[in-house]
């Protein structure tokens, strides 16, 4: 075996990438194509009275115009959502400012755009909801009147006895969060090619994070079986959570269909701020009861979580705010109430971290307070609460392996904490004042309470004639670097060069119906499954080779792609074995096979919501330094310091990158990114006002990998690129009450914030 | 309406009727075939569609084709000579600066147009260099580096 595991490793495919070969979804073209735009509703709230498209339908060019209130259409959801609670286009209300309400397609954009202009829709304005606590009253406007409330769902956590834990407490502490609506801000945007042939099947070629959630809700929202559906990934420019299931996919195939030609469509930037699915919007209530000691006792929280317009996977994001934070600490008295509610604005969905970044905010920024409290090392705090390996949690996690306190100690120490705290605790006054402050956070790898057919990963090992080998993976590259992991792991178990082993973009007609990226989950169940399906393969190719060699198969090793008999120094190569093994079936290349199913996890109770939901949780801690100008509110960051418990680095050069990544989007969370939103309309409609951190706004970032080896891991692999966003909001917001003593409580917390807060304070005094 | 405009794009000279509202951007994308320069925003923003207009680094969405007229225009595809790829390709590639890869294309442009007039940038200038590319995915840091190894590697040589 030729071991790359653990090897810095450029991705497979940047040279494509970097040359500009690389066909994205936005780049691909079919000869004869037309292309489709969106009328979107210009209100938040409306009925449609009446839309007349017959001027839109005799412009020379325009070759369909679709109108919902003309068309039948099935109500539809997302993969194993049950309330169906959307269409592909409004039939009599529109919900939100951008909800879909005819289509045309048409021979360029710039007649389909002039169509869109051209049809006239007249609304009766209906009140809006947007704020949550009054969406949840009773008499509130409802957003979807058949479902009689705007409580899309509701959860309730009790473990042990929490009136007790706060009674009992010699300290209790409490705040009120508040995160934003932000956009996972893919630099390529939403994009669609879709044709139908000659008997009924539509085929999508489209940049989506699962080929098998898109080929199921397109199905349903098309109102077709899934055998009709073909779904050809694309590469992904950048996906985050936001390239899941997207309603501009079905919408084209309306087109396609109606057209009887290929159509292709693709978001304008502004369409993506106003229409696709950015992250759940949380206002979040919580106490920490403590010990003098600094033992937690107990943590209390009411969660409202912001769902738009439409369900999406609002719930999944929800259960995540209402449950994952509590296991990151050996908390046993814990009640929380989580409530998804409809509102008339855009509808929200995943986005990396899903659910976390809100849950951690407020519990990190919490767990800083109580250390205030208590005059106790806010780390000092997190090491005596850590969970720790072997642990089981009140939600029932099985922590098969937990570097959570590694990752505290080693960063603490790479950033000189210490030393910094009491440094920077000095000088409070000064014009420039600087802070240190640490949060932690946890992950999964993979959730099986996210989906309800299965969780877990196949994958198929094909080796051609030439002993080149094509890794076909139920699991998509979105950019992260997963086909380049795959191929590591197969050229290790086969020993053979990296450059022999492709992974294709995936196609629902040949690859494993696996459920695609999303969870952290690619690394460790897609990588287990690859890794049994090279390993299949290559117990046939032995066998093959081990009769030519006349040997036993057990003598046999591969290096370098050259099968080689221990015993003796007979030798075949790997494509002399791989062409006598497919001559041999007549044509019939090796074809390994391999699953993962991940064990002992479960779907969580409906009512309880205890359950196992991962094989593996990878832990972060993260430390950030600031200087805040206290004449401007302006932060600077100084440094940060991330140590990650990722089980094991597979390939450490990209597994940095994650990290890095993550990290610049925590930023951009933490201190500068807000869609802004009036009334249901979101105001920044470009990255002009929406800003996301550029190169000139990054710190040094020092990057730690703690291996703390997972059994069920692939190597000791467990998830890795959502986790390492979800700490920096909260360190960073504890940085800055360190440097300035206050603490803003929503996000982003910007300069007017600060400066707000500061004269607040210096009035008290 | 169109308007005729003579264009040399990686050397190659066209002579080709263009719609005289459509941006130079979509020319190289739609009526050339050349995708690898990409479309982020429309706006100017995120520079994924910078090319090299008379060797200046441009927002070929913030420019009309026909004002590209009698101009000479690298692109991504034009930045390799033949199939081996430049010192910055290969920077970007060996220092893990690529991820998704859909900044990468104006990333390199940056990159080439910033080390065409400043051989040894700082740090802090290749960061001020590449200030109008967006990327979501690497965080930046990586790309820098390739950036300074690609420096390197040109001054090596």
């Amino acid at each position: 075996m030729s071991n790359l595991i653990g090897e810095p490793i450029p991705l497979i495919d940047s040279v494509d990438k970097v040359t500009g070969k690389q066909i994205y979804g936005s780049d691909f073209k079919l000869p004869g194509m037309l292309f489709g735009k969106v009328l979107r509703s210009p209100v938040a709230h409306g009925r449609i009275l009446h839309v007349d498209a017959g001027r839109a339908r005799a412009l020379p060019g325009v070759k369909a115009v679709i109108v919902g209130t003309e068309i039948e259409l099935p109500n539809y959801s997302v993969a194993g959502e049950k309330m169906l609670d959307e269409c592909l286009l409004a039939k009599d209300k529109v919900r939100y400012r951008g909800d879909e309400v005819a289509l045309v397609a048409a021979v360029d954009e710039d007649t389909a755009e002039e169509a869109i202009n051209l049809i006239k829709v007249e609304y009766e304005e209906l009140p809006g909801i947007f704020d949550l606590e009054q969406a949840m009253q009773p008499d509130s406007p409802l957003v979807h009147d058949q479902f009689g409330s705007n409580i899309a769902r509701e959860m309730t956590i009790n473990h042990g006895n929490i009136e007790q834990a706060l009674a009992q407490a010699d300290v209790i502490v409490k705040g009120r969060y508040e995160t934003p609506r932000v956009h996972h801000g893919y630099m390529e945007p939403h994009a669609v090619v879709s044709q139908w042939d000659a008997k009924d099947k539509v085929t999508f070629w489209i940049p989506t994070q699962s080929h098998v959630l898109a080929r199921m809700t397109y199905a349903k929202a098309l109102g077709v079986g899934q055998e009709q559906v073909r779904v050809l990934q694309l590469p992904l420019g950048g996906g985050f959570g936001g390239k899941l299931e997207y309603k501009l996919h079905p919408l084209c195939a309306l087109l396609a269909r109606e057209t009887g030609r290929p159509v292709k469509m693709v978001n304008t930037r502004t369409e993506e701020l106003m229409a696709s699915l950015p992250r759940v919007p949380m206002i979040i209530e919580i106490m920490l009861a403590a010990s003098r000691d600094g033992t937690l006792l107990g943590k209390k929280a009411r969660i409202l979580a912001d769902n738009g317009a439409y369900m999406n996977y609002g719930p999944g994001i929800l259960l995540s705010a209402t449950t994952r934070s509590d296991n990151l600490y050996r908390i046993k008295n814990i009640f929380t109430e989580g409530y998804l509610i409809y509102t008339n604005k855009v509808p929200t969905g995943a986005f990396r971290g899903f659910g976390c970044p809100q849950s951690h905010f407020a519990l990190e920024t919490m767990l800083d307070k109580l250390a205030v409290e208590l005059n106790m090392d806010p780390s000092e705090l997190r090491l005596k609460n850590a969970s720790q390996k072997g642990d089981v949690t009140p939600h029932n996690w099985y922590l098969g392996s937990c570097g959570l306190s590694d990752c505290i100690k080693n960063s603490i120490q790479v950033a000189d904490w210490s030393s910094k705290r009491k440094k920077y605790a000095e000088n409070k006054n000064a014009k420039l004042a600087r802070g240190i402050g640490v949060a932690c956070c946890l992950h999964v790898s993979g959730n099986r309470t996210f989906l309800p057919f299965f969780d877990g990963a196949s994958a198929y090992v094909r080796i051609n004639e030439e002993g080149r080998v094509t890794v076909l993976p139920g699991e998509v590259d979105i950019g992260q670097g997963s086909k380049t992991v795959f191929a590591i792991i197969v050229a290790s178990e086969l020993g053979i060069p990296l450059e022999w082993v492709d992974v294709p973009s995936l196609d629902t007609d040949i690859n494993p119906h696996g459920l695609g990226t999303f969870g952290d989950r690619v690394t460790t169940l897609g990588g287990n499954a690859v890794k049994a399906a090279a390993v299949n393969a290559r117990e046939q190719i032995l066998e093959i080779a081990a009769v030519e060699l006349k040997t036993a198969v057990e003598n046999l090793k591969i290096e370098n792609g050259i099968i080689y008999d221990c015993r003796s120094d007979q030798r075949i190569s790997f494509s002399e074995a791989a062409q006598l093994a497919s001559y041999k079936q007549a044509g019939a290349t090796v074809i390994g096979k391999g699953s993962f199913i991940p064990p002992g996890v479960s779907m969580v109770h409906p009512e309880t919501k205890i359950g196992n939901v991962s094989c593996a949780y990878p832990f972060v801690a993260q430390i950030a330094e600031v200087e805040v100008n206290r004449e401007t509110g302006q932060v600077k960051l100084l440094n940060i310091v991330s140590a990650h418990d990722l089980g094991k680095a597979i390939n450490p050069l990209m597994a940095e990158g994650q990290v890095l990544g993550a990290v610049a989007q925590g930023i951009g969370f933490a201190l500068t990114e807000e869609m802004i939103e009036e009334k249901g309309i979101i105001k920044n409609q470009s990255f002009k006002h929406y800003n996301m951190p550029r190169s000139v706004d990054m710190p040094p970032i020092t990057s730690i990998l703690v291996e703390s080896n997972d059994p069920n891991g692939p190597y000791g692999a467990k998830g890795l690129g959502e986790p390492a966003l979800t700490a920096i909001a909260p360190a960073i917001a504890n940085a800055i009450y360190h440097a300035v003593g206050v603490r803003i409580d929503t996000l982003p917390i910007t300069p007017a914030k600060i400066l707000n807060s500061l004269n607040e304070k210096e009035k008290i005094i | 309406m169109q308007n005729i405009i003579k264009i040399t794009v990686n050397g190659e000279h066209y002579e080709k009727e263009v719609l005289v509202h459509k941006s130079l951007l979509d020319f190289l994308r739609d009526d050339i075939n050349l995708t690898g320069t990409k479309k982020g925003c429309d706006n100017g923003d995120c520079g994924s569609c910078t090319v090299l207009l008379n060797g200046k680094p441009v927002n070929s969405c913030m420019m009309l084709a026909v004002e590209a007229d009698g101009c000479e225009v690298l692109t991504i595809e034009g930045i390799s000579n033949g199939k081996e790829l430049h010192p910055i390709q290969r920077a970007f590639v060996d220092s893990g600066a690529i991820q998704c890869g859909y900044c990468t294309p104006g990333m390199v442009i940056a990159a080439k147009a910033l080390l065409d007039e400043n051989f040894n940038p700082t740090e802090k200038e290749i960061r001020e260099a590449i200030v109008g590319h967006l990327c979501r995915c690497t965080g930046y840091d990586q790309i820098v580096s390739a950036i300074k190894k690609a420096a390197n590697s040109l001054n090596d040589k």
